[in-house]
């Protein structure tokens, strides 16, 4: 046996060497090879803290859609003349260096005649306490059941107004709430939309080739040449105006949805092209399988990860779409609630320098928005496990 | 490369023209059009030769006839009551709001929507690439984060909603007159330093606005391209071989990096636009996007017709024009190898 | 505050107070700074030769020449309420809406049947070409009575019982328009907001006239223009309503000076307007007018911020707040003005209506009033006008001296209690499980109202209503839509119940024309088939079948054919107390208030007055060609 001799650094085994041998696998490198790749999909996501902390979010965010008349202190449409335009109740703790428990401090109404401003003066005598798990107003859960429960809920004859009041003094937090749920759903359904079409465009131009790809690609190449907002403004003139909300929001879904596929088509394409030429593709043929199961149990598998990724991405347009929309009066409209409905209603200067808390619905827009973005990062980074 | 060129050059022509079915056949989904809404609106206020006008102008451009041949002789295609009169002969059309010809309604707002749109181009290209380039080569560190989560806000923010808020905040400290591309009056005069000086300062908070959100998606494009470079042999070589790092930088893997920048322009464009409408209607500024929303509102078609093709040419354009940098910059387009 | 003289034989009146009353103003005029540099090169004549030989003389006017004033519009197109705005008519409405002579030197009115109008010696038009009764004359033989210039034929103010009126030119500066039957609605329509200009500047107009210029060349520059025949241009030319045509000569104080497009407008003052003051200036005071085009969303902001020296169309009591805020910053007043409309919200039942369950129902009494008991305006005033507005009917304001104690609230008070008793009465009484009525055919009585989707307030005040409907089991589904569907869908009979706005005279006097109050006009919602049916002349819609609207039409006719100012104060008095008693429309709350932004240094509007589109025309009437800077504003540079 010779010396190993460290040499400036450098180690050189001076054994005989033998090709044939391998290392034993550790354990470790076992389940790594032996890992399917959406495994290997979630260990290298699990690495990107920040689109963890962002999956963590919209997670909270989606799951809280289902029980959002329970979470909003007042219900969608109540409203209290007395209290207009009114600021934010701020929640203390300390009342007087005493710990008594959340509270407000009540507020009154008077009206400025010389400078036609309202008023609203702090009483700081007497705090009120907030309810938790409380009986309050009446809402349908779900639409079955009439219930009264909220998580928390206004003092006895007071008022909690987290984020202050509108100009029917509706509260704005509780309107929030609700909106989450339509601008949150939006983006859900017409990504569904464009998925679809992506994947059922792209899956045939990838996959026939041929004229077929050649059309489609035509059909790709004009949508993406058209600006996205004065179609989208187009279209949504073009929706009646005397359709229901509900028409009107599942109208509005599509349009965003028709006009986002063909980005999805587009990765979905080339991906088949270049797995088509693949061995196991080839095998698979030879082995007597029907296209339909190729694409679907060869092929697709091997790019939905990419595309996940992709349509994550797509998601936060969609939200901004509608948005904008129903800035413009073009989208949903009262009384459906949507975060772009209520950035409608702040949309004159005087939102910004009279009540600024009208512009509140801002902050869940980006918060969402900018969760969907760091996600879709993260999947796109953990989309290939091999790189 | 000529042959490329007159490929790129038909298939143009082609999505032209489909897209110009597209859009009328967008803008005629609507019920009813301008003029007959506007002729029972007329009657209901008695003015009854008002009404006669517009009837007549209904015979004038066809409105009666079927959708097919409206397009057609909108196109320039089918003789309409003048002669052939549309789009491929110059005539852009008839406003019946403005009750002027397109071209006057719209004149200064067009070259005004490209003056914004370069500008943003130059803002984005200007602010992302040096943020970029720190951003790759100091990664991790506190100036990286900060610039992108600068960018992420710009990226989140409605733009609207930015321009609003931006509007009076820079009215209150700067003083800059609300809305407009310049003080008003200025409005009609011929251009003057002064009048220069205010465009620049209107333009700072629609620069700023609907450049935040192309900057933000390009810092993290350009930071994950020049990362990539940056890990390759034939940077390591050049330091390792004494060339100092900013020279290094430079000269390789940031014209590396650049590749799909070039090849972006074209993309750049239709968001840009679509981007500026929004902005501009609520700085209400002199472009192109608040015609279009009236227009489409109002069905005045001739006038929305024209505007979303000018728009949809200007992409299409764009889009040549980068396809066309990019077969010059990389010979293996060129040559037709790759999909 | 209103005149309460009884009216005397329009006649005697209106010559008494036609004439000038000093007559010392004859000669001395302090020439304005502004044109001093074209008098001095002989492009323009002084201002003795400019002004006629008797002007009009406004006692109260009092200042001094100078300035612009910056005002802001939504689209070029509103350029045309600059006629509005500078009111200069035949005959006009002075602060006291009584009429008065205003371009013309005087008129007599003989029984509302003959009528004479005299022009002022030596007045011309804004190029220096006399205004004679040739411009007249050309209007009516070459324009109104011209198939080609009008297909339509004359206007229907100037026809009674289907004949036009019978023109004379008597001589150079008097002419007389004679009608068959009393057309009281004459005087009244020239005195309106828009004028109906029944002169016009002949020396310009006639080469574009093919009885005077060569058609063929016409016809030529026509196709030119891309418009159909030498009609076609005329009317382009001849453009006294809309304001551009720069060429062509007016009559009122300020000129257009530029042709869209354009983003700035400039109205220059006319060198021979009519009217001077007392102290030997001939108005108007400013120089010009400046109108700037901005998107309507930002006029609050930009007033906020400084930027306009007079604004009021355009701004609305939900800006007050805002406007209030930026006075001492930025150096401007809000004026506060009462809004003279029936009703800031107004329901039109369809008494047409094509469903038989709904139409019965709209036109049973019992119904309108129990909807409007069950009304609480109290809280609509309090959300929407600040508690400030007048709670009750779609009716007259108090001003007014048509108005009477009770006609406000006659069955416009909150009685919820009451209301549902009537809807018991009706038959109503069956309800559902949450508390609905139902229909006598057992759908869930829910009223759909329509509504014009523009203005977000009117869904708000609905969404109210149907809070205080719900009380007492009626089901409230607002349902916005573009205006011209909503139109549309009106005239056919489709729609159930429309919101809009009330009345748009809300400060009527005997005098004025009670059109609206009547069926006469497709446009009202309550009766677009009665309406149109009028309008047409029988040939569409329906006939009026209720007696009480029968009664309103009788009353028409008998305001129509009388000249004693008496009867049709009578026939006013009974047309309200029956829309009180019927409320063929449910009114909510009145009294808004009109902010009016005027910058410091700018006087000459009141503190306080009736603001309306008819009949004040805005601020028409309140002049605008007397408002001037104060030496100390004119010293700081003007934009």
């Amino acid at each position: 046996m010779t010396e190993v001799v460290p040499l400036k650094g450098h180690y050189v085994n001076k054994e005989p060497f033998d090709p044939g041998a391998t290392e034993p696998a550790g354990n470790e490198s076992e389940s790594f090879y032996r890992a399917s790749s959406w495994r290997l999909m979630w260990w290298k996501f699990r690495r990107h803290k920040v689109a963890v902390a962002a999956a963590a979010i919209l997670l909270a965010f989606y799951l809280l859609i289902p029980f959002v008349e329970v979470i909003a202190p007042y219900n969608q449409t109540k409203r209290n003349g007395d209290f207009i335009y009114a600021p934010p109740q701020p929640v203390h703790l300390m009342h007087e260096g005493r710990f008594v428990g959340p509270f407000v401090y009540p507020y009154k109404f008077s009206f400025d005649l010389e400078n036609f401003q309202r008023v609203y003066t702090t009483d700081t005598s007497k705090p009120e306490p907030i309810r938790f798990f409380c009986r309050g107003d009446y809402y349908e859960f779900w639409g079955l059941v009439t219930w009264n429960v909220h998580l928390f809920c206004p003092p006895q004859n007071g008022t909690l107004f987290l984020l202050g009041t509108d100009r029917l003094g509706r509260d704005m937090f509780s309107r929030i709430v609700y909106g989450a749920r339509i601008s949150l759903t939006i983006g859900i359904v017409g990504i569904a939309v464009s998925f679809t079409l992506g994947l059922l465009f792209g899956g045939l131009a990838g996959y026939l080739g041929g004229w077929v790809d050649h059309v489609i690609q035509r059909m790709i190449e004009i949508l993406r040449s058209l600006p996205e907002l004065p179609l989208w403004l187009a279209l949504s003139a073009a929706l009646p105006a005397n359709w229901s909300p509900i028409l009107v929001f599942f109208g509005i879904t599509i349009i965003l949805g028709l006009l986002d596929w063909p980005g999805l088509a587009r990765a979905v394409r080339s991906k088949l092209l270049s797995l088509r030429e693949e061995d196991f593709v080839r095998a698979a043929e030879l082995m007597g399988a029907s296209k339909g199961r190729i694409i679907a149990r060869h092929l697709i598998p091997n790019f939905m990860s990419h595309l996940i990724a992709s349509a994550t991405l797509a998601i936060p347009s969609m939200i901004l779409g509608e948005t904008a929309l129903s800035f413009l009066g073009l989208g949903l409209r009262p009384p459906v609630t949507s975060w772009g409905v209520l950035l409608n209603e702040a949309q004159n200067l005087a939102a910004v320098q009279l009540h600024p808390w009208l512009l509140f619905p801002i902050v869940p827009v980006v918060i969402v928005v900018l969760a969907f973005n760091f996600m879709g990062d993260g999947l796109r980074d953990a989309a290939d496990p091999y790189h | 490369m000529i042959l490329f060129l007159l490929r790129r050059f038909v298939t143009m022509l082609v999505t032209l023209l489909i897209i110009s079915a597209l859009v009328f056949l967008i803008i005629k989904l609507p019920p009813g059009d301008f003029l007959t809404n506007q002729i029972a609106e007329l009657r209901a206020q008695g003015e009854a030769d008002a009404a006669a006008k517009a009837e007549f102008l209904i015979k004038q451009y066809g409105l009666d006839k079927p959708v097919w041949q409206q397009y057609l002789v909108w196109l320039g295609a089918m003789p309409g009551q003048n002669g052939f009169s549309g789009l491929l002969q110059g005539d852009w059309g008839w406003s019946f709001e403005y009750d002027r010809p397109v071209t006057e309604v719209v004149g200064d707002s067009l070259w005004l929507t490209l003056v914004v749109n370069i500008a943003v181009v130059i803002f984005i290209h200007l602010i992302s690439i040096p943020i970029a380039i720190y951003s790759a080569t100091r990664q991790y560190s506190v100036g990286d984060y900060i610039a992108t989560f600068i960018g992420y806000i710009g990226l989140a923010t409605p733009s609207f909603l930015l321009a609003l808020i931006l509007l009076y905040y820079f009215n209150r400290w700067f003083g800059i007159s609300i809305g407009g591309l310049f003080d008003a009056r200025f409005a009609g005069q011929p251009w003057t330093w002064a009048k220069i000086q205010s465009l620049l300062a209107h333009l700072i908070v629609p620069t700023l606005v609907i450049g935040l959100a192309g900057t933000a998606a390009m810092i993290r494009r350009m930071r994950a391209n020049l990362l990539d470079e940056l890990g390759k042999q034939y940077y390591v070589t050049a330091k390792a071989k004494g060339l100092a790092p900013s020279r290094a930088l430079l000269k390789y893997p940031f014209r590396m990096s650049l590749n799909p920048f070039i090849a972006d322009i074209g993309n750049l464009l239709p968001h840009l636009v679509s981007g500026s409408v929004l902005v501009s209607l609520v700085l209400s500024l002199p472009t192109v996007g608040p015609i279009l929303l009236s227009a489409l509102k109002s069905q005045d078609q001739f006038l929305a017709g024209f505007i979303l093709m000018f728009v949809a040419v200007l992409t299409v354009l764009g889009m040549l024009v980068s396809d066309l940098l990019l077969a010059w910059l990389d010979p293996r387009i060129r040559m037709g190898g790759g999909r | 505050m209103m005149s309460m003289l009884p009216r005397l034989k329009a006649g005697l009146l209106a010559l008494l107070l036609a004439c000038p009353v000093l007559p010392a103003l004859a000669a001395d005029y302090a020439e304005q700074p502004y044109f001093a540099e074209k008098v001095a090169r002989k492009e323009l004549p002084p201002v003795s030769e400019r002004v006629p030989r008797t002007p009009y003389v406004s006692e109260q006017a009092s200042g001094q020449y100078g300035g612009d004033i910056v005002t802001l519009v939504a689209r070029a197109r509103d350029i045309r309420y600059i006629s509005t705005y500078a009111y200069s008519r035949l005959v006009g409405y002075d602060r006291d809406l009584e009429l008065r002579p205003d371009i013309l030197e005087k008129y007599e009115d003989e029984d509302d049947r003959v009528f004479t109008f005299t022009i002022r010696e030596g007045h011309r038009w804004s190029d220096g070409h006399p205004f004679t009764a040739e411009d007249f004359r050309y209007y009516w033989e070459d324009i109104a009575l011209n198939k080609d210039l009008s297909p339509a034929g004359v206007p229907e103010f100037m026809m009674v019982g289907g004949k036009p009126a019978k023109f004379e030119v008597l001589d150079e500066r008097t002419v007389r328009y004679t009608f068959d039957k009393p057309n009281p609605r004459f005087l009244p329509y020239l005195a309106g907001p828009v004028d109906p200009a029944i002169y016009r500047p002949a020396h310009y107009l006639k080469q574009f006239h093919a009885k005077y210029a060569d058609k063929a060349k016409l016809d030529e520059a026509a196709k030119a223009q891309k418009l159909k025949s030498w009609a076609a241009l005329h009317n382009r030319m001849d453009d006294m309503k809309e304001h551009t045509n720069p060429d062509e000569p007016v009559l009122q104080a300020w000129r257009v000076t530029n042709r869209a497009p354009a983003n700035r407008f400039v109205f220059e003052r006319n060198p021979y307007y009519h009217r001077v003051d007392t102290h030997g200036h001939q108005l108007p005071y400013v120089d010009r007018i400046i109108m700037d085009v901005s998107s309507g969303g930002l006029f609050a902001a930009k007033a906020n911020a400084g930027e306009v020296d007079l604004l009021f169309r355009g701004i609305s009591m939900s800006d007050i707040p805002i406007l209030k805020q930026g006075e001492k910053a930025h150096d401007y007043t809000t004026l506060l003005w009462p809004y003279a409309r029936g009703s800031e919200l107004a329901l039109y039942p369809d008494l047409n209506a094509k469903d038989p369950v709904w139409r019965a129902l709209n036109r049973d009494v019992r119904y309108r009033r129990a909807l409007s008991l069950a009304i609480d305006r109290r809280t609509l005033n309090n959300v929407f006008l600040f508690g400030l507005g007048i709670e009750g009917n779609n009716t007259v304001m108090e001003q007014s001296p048509l108005s009477f104690p009770g006609l406000r609230t006659l069955n416009a008070t909150y009685d919820p209690a009451e209301a549902s008793r009537l809807l018991d009465a009706i038959g109503l009484s069956k309800r559902n499980a949450a508390g609905t009525r139902l229909l006598p055919d057992g759908r869930e009585m829910e009223i759909i109202v329509e509504t014009d989707g523009e203005a977000s307030h009117i869904v708000d005040a609905l969404t109210l209503i149907g809070e205080f409907w719900r009380e007492i089991g009626v089901r409230l589904f607002v349902k916005p839509q573009d205006r011209t569907v909503l139109r549309n869908r009106a005239f056919a009979g489709l729609t159930n119940m429309v919101a809009g706005q009330g009345f748009d005279n809300a400060v009527p006097t005997a005098i004025m024309p009670p059109t609206e109050y009547a069926p006469m006009r497709q446009d009202n919602y309550a009766w677009p088939q009665w309406g149109q049916y009028v309008e047409t002349k029988g040939k569409n819609g329906e006939p009026v079948d209720i007696p009480e609207a029968q009664r309103l039409l009788d009353l028409y006719t008998i305001w129509m054919n009388t000249a004693n100012h008496g009867v049709q104060r009578d026939v006013w008095t009974e047309m309200l107390r029956n829309h009180a008693e019927n409320q063929w429309s449910i009114g909510t709350v009145a009294g808004a208030l009109q902010p009016i932004v005027v910058r410091n240094g700018l006087k000459g509007l009141p503190a306080k007055a009736l603001y309306s589109w008819e009949p004040t025309a805005l601020i028409g009437i309140y002049r605008i060609d007397e408002m001037y800077w104060t030496k100390a504003a004119l010293k700081e540079a003007r934009r």
